[in-house]
């Protein structure tokens, strides 16, 4: 079965140069798509879900993006049935309380602090590749969703 | 004698009209001589300061006033004497029951038909409303803006947490990559410049985390309850000793020391000074830290951290609670240098005080006082 793709939703050049690499450096051999900002993401995977081509297996999602916000992303890839099930991860700058809470709240599968430590930026990319990509195990249709 | 007619009414002698205007007036009227001996005293007058009109004619104007405000009754009492037609005051009189209330004065000579100054009269009006809503304005007028004050704050820690982070990532990040996929051009002396470069990114995200601490002790909600201080620090210790069995450290620990406090905050003040006693004794075999009380002056509370371990200079003792400052070597005794900040900003939020003594290598005693107060 051929590996489902991961969409980095990104705006700064450098975290998504970094996180390419690190996703690389990890053997991570999924096609990876980086959209630029909220908008940009949405329209991908509407487009997708419109057409009935695989939706990604991932999405790495920043939580400051330009014109529509991460978390607002995320609210309406939850909202519609046919996209609420793929694994949204926090990927963000920030480890306020309130941002962490907030991501939560709004359906995260889980939250990852970019670290400035490059170790612990890989480590962290690589539990999640190795969970939800490298084990290469589709989305499961029972899926439990967060409240 | 003149006769003024109203409107709908039956024609009053001005010479009964004047008198009954002042007997309905709401606010004190009286009068009293040039040198302030008080001759009428209207139903209001009674009202308000509570004397009736026979206690207070023949009375000075004096007792009308706290001490400290009599000079003012004189002032006024000279100046109208020098001729000054109206003296406009606002001041604070009191009333029979030594209560004290806030008046706005109209003092205006009296003069007889020669234009002779015969007497003094003075409408007083009680303007403790008025003056409380002026304070109630002024209160919501400053609170609105520390509210301001403070949402922009808020967003100003947001900003740091977040942009101030990204191009520290890049730095961190391209540094190490440096070191991981150009090593063999970099060669060992470049490779240890990328070192510092990563290791100066991972400092200054320190400083940030510090930063941010402090902001939002700052700005943390207060839940005052009582809390055993001792009890925490008991904790404390437990958890030290559980992650260093190879240590002696032995704590005396005073039990129960109850104060009010944030249970949360109070807790990192007493993490932050354990933890310090604790990692400046780490050169000795054997060590002694200690929680205790002491005596607390106006304070509710006034507890104490005491070792025997590194101590510090105390000329720099002052310095100790600033922010990134440090007494010792990183290399000796690391920390991103924010904790005893942490505590004076925590121990301010408690009304409280905290200082040090001690002296380089006769150990260090920490005090802190508490005197958190309810806010209604």
């Amino acid at each position: 079965m051929k590996a489902r793709a991961i969409l980095l939703v990104e705006d700064n050049p450098d975290d998504e140069m970094l996180t390419l690499r690190a996703l690389k450096k990890n053997n991570i051999v999924n096609e990876i798509t980086v959209a630029h900002d909220g908008a940009e993401a949405l329209e991908l995977i509407f487009s997708k879900a419109s057409s009935g081509e695989p939706l990604p297996g991932l999405v790495l999602l920043d939580l400051k993006l330009p014109k529509v916000e991460g978390l607002e992303v995320m609210r309406r890839i939850r909202a519609d049935e046919r996209t609420s099930i793929i694994p949204v991860v926090i990927l963000t700058g920030s480890k306020l309380d309130e941002d962490i809470l907030a991501g939560y709240r709004g359906g995260a599968n889980a939250y990852v602090r970019k670290p400035v430590n490059f170790a612990e930026f890989a480590e962290a990319v690589k539990t999640l590749g190795l969970f939800w990509l490298i084990l290469n195990e589709p989305v499961p249709e029972f899926m439990p969703q967060p409240d | 004698m003149a006769q003024l007619r109203l409107e709908d009414g039956p024609g009053v002698p001005e010479s009964e009209l004047l008198p009954a205007i002042v007997r309905s007036s709401d606010d004190a009227i009286l009068g009293s001589t040039t040198g302030g001996m008080v001759t009428t005293w209207n139903p209001a007058a009674e009202k308000i300061y509570g004397y009736r009109a026979e206690e207070m004619v023949g009375q000075s104007l004096t007792i009308l006033c706290p001490a400290e405000r009599i000079g003012e009754i004189e002032e006024t009492l000279g100046k109208i004497g020098r001729g000054e037609p109206v003296v406009h005051r606002e001041t604070v009189w009191r009333r029979k029951d030594g209560s004290t209330f806030p008046v706005s004065v109209t003092t205006s000579p009296i003069h007889d038909d020669d234009g002779r100054l015969i007497g003094v009269s003075a409408i007083a009006r009680d303007v403790t409303e008025q003056q409380q809503a002026r304070t109630a304005a002024e209160f919501r007028r400053r609170s609105e803006g520390l509210e301001r004050v403070n949402q922009s704050l808020e967003a100003f820690t947001y900003s740091i947490a977040h942009d101030l982070r990204a191009p520290l990532r890049a730095l961190g990040g391209y540094s190490s990559a440096l070191m991981e996929d150009c090593a063999d051009y970099l060669g060992e002396v470049g490779r240890g410049y990328a070192e510092r470069i990563l290791a100066a990114s991972g400092q200054m995200s320190e400083l940030i985390d510090g930063l941010l601490i402090l902001s939002r002790i700052a700005r943390a909600e207060m839940r005052l309850e009582w809390v055993d201080l001792g009890a925490e620090v008991a904790r404390i210790a437990a958890d030290l000793q559980a992650g260093a069995p190879g240590r002696r450290v032995h704590f005396a620990i005073e039990r129960p020391v109850q104060a009010r406090a944030d249970r949360l905050l109070v807790r990192t003040v007493l993490k932050n000074l354990v933890e310090n006693a604790w990692k400046f004794t780490s050169g000795q075999d054997v060590a002694l830290i200690e929680f205790g009380t002491a005596p607390a002056g106006d304070a509710a509370t006034c507890c104490y951290v005491r070792d025997d371990g590194a101590g510090f200079d105390p000329d720099y003792a002052g310095k100790l609670f600033q922010p990134f400052q440090r007494l010792h070597a990183v290399s000796d005794f690391p920390g991103p240098g924010i904790g005893l900040a942490s505590v004076r900003q925590i121990v301010d939020r408690h009304r409280g005080r905290a200082w040090a003594e001690g002296a380089v290598g006769e150990g260090a005693t920490f005090y802190f006082t508490l005197d958190a107060e309810e806010i209604a």
